[in-house]
């Protein structure tokens, strides 16, 4: 007995002594590329943290202050890759570092970080597109585009209002715009309509109302966030599935939603939540048999760390891509990323099999496309 | 439609659909004409290329009449690294071992890095959910699928989950037995040294739905004397084990408000929030339960109804690494602490460590043990060469090998045969009802 309590103060003694250990993987060092799409003006924040070990991970940010990026740059250096669950620099770089990080611990293991997280649960992921244009017509030739890239499934966003409170007129306008669409779209094509949070509830009740038997995938921040009883009222009275997110910075407040029954689809964003918020909120709303549909306005790199997420989540449904009109702007994000990462065939969207996020940036790339004080 | 047409016309759509495996005549093909193919070649890209050789399902009793022998589980993979699991049920072992077994069919082949695609397939395609039973066997798979996935990566499996929280380990507590001032008097000189913040207690006695003054003035007296024996500045909990109704619980959890305790465990059985909810409104003092309940959504209700303030999901019965992480990920949205229960074999113990390690509302690991190892812990050292789950200045150190972080002989288990299934104690009131223990 006393040899082994002899042994057990050693191994005691060696745990103590090992109290914070080095990790190979440390974060050392951590740069900011602010980008500009030319045409669109789309502007994101990208990302770079390079190890110890002298790995390199990216990330993506929306438009971020200097001050954020010092605040971060001091909580983030000196911490663990592999932390990356538990690192907050409680700054709008988090989603950033959280994807850069894992990027990170990916090509430590050589994995991809669907397969660090216990992936893949499915082999390839589902696509939206958002189509752009004021009018129906601009809407449906932007339908043409997209369906010619690939793209299965629409975002479609619901005609501007006129007053405060709409009538019979603004009801048949939502419905020639469905209907244009949908009669000139292939077969298959599915519908999105969105709401971005500019109706009040009763008219967007009876929007989704009326276009129940329209079987959209879902009507998408009819109204917003706010006032959980309103927006109750909405689920109650119609079919529809309603999805909320783009206006939800709290994640708790998905709980309260789900709780109420009255949401259908999360639309947490890839860029403020991050892979590893998402995976939090998924996880809940797994309990509800509520999907997760990732909101996505950025840049490639987003699109990558959101392609790993979805092939992680037992309940993803599908990958909002930023698809711009114009040329130069797509020419910028295969700039960026050389690999085919936003090819949608079929409606779908392959799984990268490299490690980390799977992507190469072209660093040249981010100092062309440069942000430059407007 | 002639016969013969129609006949033909079914074929043919039998034909064009893919369908691995007719279902029994029970009519269910309805439901599953148009399933893809589990071995779509699709996977072949995004596929590791390890792939599940073997398994072995271990019954292991530490004392031949043991009521909770620990059933372990080992996947062999064609490239020579195995894993290991546990899926330790007290009193149900046999059980739990031909459950694991039913697995086996669905496992041979697999790709073992897909931790989550699997856990999802076992639990949604075996149609009748959840249970304690279905619950451990898939705890023990996915123990072992994680264990094999740190070794592949060549990770300790915390770091795989984003952690580690501290470099330093996880925060952990012992259960103090004592009985009287100067035994417990005793357990806190010994903590000290040890740097052991934070102890797990009981009340004494077994309570019917309605209780005497006697008792309940006794276990009032009970917890009155925890506190005064360990001191102000250790943590207390204390399992009430399901043993009162909410009513008698009401009662005692509202008396001893003032000694702060850490939480009060269990206040009653498992199966009726709202009755939980009963108690924990009549008292601030912060109520734990958990143990019993398997895969997240057995979790949700709990949350949603603002009951609890700790959640204590067992990782050997809730559904392994996958299911115990996603309800402390849950937890964490609605702010309810994470403290694990313990009280088996010393797989799931370490496995429990590295989820608590990478969970940010984590508040305290569980290990059944005193502050004085045990012969069970002794054994656990013979089988794995370290001192598994005793703390060090107060926390469970973090395992730095990858995987679950040991190598295990199964030759070393062979000391210690399978006893058969034993039931867990039976204990009964004094008129010869049955009581809850």
């Amino acid at each position: 007995m006393s040899i082994r309590k002899n042994k057990l103060a050693k191994w005691m003694a060696m745990q103590t002594a090992a109290a914070t250990p080095k990790d190979k993987h440390d974060i050392a060092e951590m740069r900011v590329y602010p980008v500009r799409e030319p045409a669109s003006g789309r502007s994101y924040t990208i990302v770079r943290l390079r190890s110890q070990s002298g790995l390199v991970g990216w990330g993506e940010a929306g438009r971020v202050s200097a001050a954020d990026v010092e605040k971060a740059r001091s909580r983030v250096v000196g911490r663990p890759a592999t932390a990356y669950a538990v690192t907050s620099t409680d700054t709008p770089l988090d989603a950033a570092i959280n994807c850069a990080m894992l990027d990170i611990t990916g090509k430590a293991v050589s994995a991809p970080v669907y397969r660090v997280l216990g992936g893949p649960t499915r082999f390839k992921a589902r696509a939206l597109a958002a189509l752009s244009g004021a009018t129906d017509s601009e809407l449906g030739a932007s339908m043409n585009a997209l369906a010619k890239a690939g793209f299965q499934a629409f975002h479609v966003p619901i005609p501007g209002i006129t007053w405060r409170n709409q009538g019979q007129a603004f009801d048949k306008a939502a419905r020639a715009r469905m209907d244009g669409l949908r009669s000139a779209a292939p077969a298959n094509a599915n519908f999105v309509l969105r709401g971005n949070g500019t109706l009040m509830a009763g008219d967007a009740a009876a929007v989704a109302s009326s276009l129940e038997r329209f079987h959209l995938l879902w009507f998408d921040e009819p109204c917003p966030a706010t006032n959980l009883r309103t927006i109750k009222k909405i689920a109650e009275e119609t079919v529809t599935p309603l999805g909320f997110g783009r206006d939800i910075a709290t994640p708790s407040l998905y709980q309260d939603l789900l709780r109420e029954g009255i949401v259908d689809i999360l639309r947490p964003s890839i860029e403020r939540d991050s892979i590893t918020r998402i995976r939090q909120i998924a996880a809940m709303a797994e309990t509800y048999y509520v999907a997760v549909a990732p909101n996505h306005d950025g840049g490639p790199i987003a699109t990558a760390a959101a392609l790993q997420l979805a092939a992680s989540l037992p309940n993803f449904f599908i990958q909002a891509v930023p698809w711009p009109q114009n040329d130069r702007d797509r020419r910028m994000r295969t700039d960026l990323v050389a690999e085919p990462i936003e090819t949608v065939r079929d409606g779908f969207l392959s799984l990268p099999a490299k490690p980390g996020l799977g992507i190469t940036v072209n660093e040249s790339a981010l100092e062309k496309y440069k942000e430059t004080a407007a | 439609m002639k016969r013969r047409h129609f006949l033909g016309s079914a074929l043919a759509a039998g034909a064009l659909t893919p369908r691995a495996k007719s279902a029994d005549l029970c009519g269910c093909s309805l439901f599953q004409a148009f399933a893809a193919p589990a071995d779509n070649p699709a996977w072949e890209p995004v596929s590791s290329g390890v792939k599940i050789t073997g398994m072995k399902v271990f019954g292991v009793s530490l004392t031949p009449d043991s009521d909770r022998p620990y059933v372990f589980v080992k996947l062999e993979t064609n490239k020579g690294v195995v894993g290991w699991g546990e899926g330790t049920l007290e009193g149900k072992a046999g059980a739990v071992i031909a459950c694991i077994e039913d697995f086996r069919e669905f496992l041979i082949g697999k790709d073992p890095m897909q931790v989550e695609h699997h856990w999802q397939s076992m639990y949604v395609h075996s149609f009748y959910r959840a249970g304690p039973v279905m619950g451990s066997a898939i705890s023990g798979i996915d123990q072992a699928l994680w264990d094999i996935r740190g070794k592949v990566l060549g990770m300790p499996v915390y770091k795989l989950l984003g952690g580690p929280t501290d470099p330093r380990g996880v925060r952990g507590y012992y259960h103090a037995q004592a009985a009287t001032k100067e035994q417990l008097q005793r357990v806190r000189e010994s903590a000290m040294k040890l740097g052991v913040t934070c102890f797990k207690s009981g009340i004494p006695g077994y309570y019917e739905w309605i209780e005497t003054h006697e008792k309940i003035d006794a276990a009032i007296r009970r917890l009155q004397l925890l506190r005064e024996g360990l001191g102000s500045d250790i943590d207390i909990g204390v399992d009430f084990h399901a043993k009162t109704s909410p009513s008698v619980a009401s009662i005692i959890v509202k008396e001893v408000e003032p000694l702060k305790l850490l939480f009060i465990e269990e206040p009653c059985p498992p199966e009726n929030v709202a009755a939980m909810a009963r108690v924990a409104r009549r008292s601030t003092t912060p109520i734990a339960t958990g143990e019993r309940l398997v895969a997240h959504y057995s979790c949700r209700e709990l949350i949603e109804m603002g009951v609890i303030d700790i959640l204590q999901t067992d990782i050997n019965h809730v559904g392994g690494i996958t299911a115990l992480w996603k309800v402390g990920q849950m937890a964490a949205l609605s702010g309810v602490s994470m403290a694990p229960h313990a009280c088996e074999g010393p797989i799931g113990g370490l496995a429990t460590v590295h989820v608590d390690a990478a969970t940010s509302n984590f508040l305290v690991q569980e290990i059944c043990s005193g502050v004085e190892p045990q012969m069970k812990e002794k054994v656990w050292e013979e089988w794995l060469g370290f001192p598994a789950m005793r703390m060090v200045n107060g926390r469970f150190p973090l395992p730095e090998k990858p995987g679950l972080g040991f190598d295990l002989d199964e030759k070393a288990l062979a000391k210690y045969p399978f006893g058969g299934t034993k039931p867990m104690a039976r204990v009964f009131h004094t008129d010869g009802s049955v009581a809850e223990w």
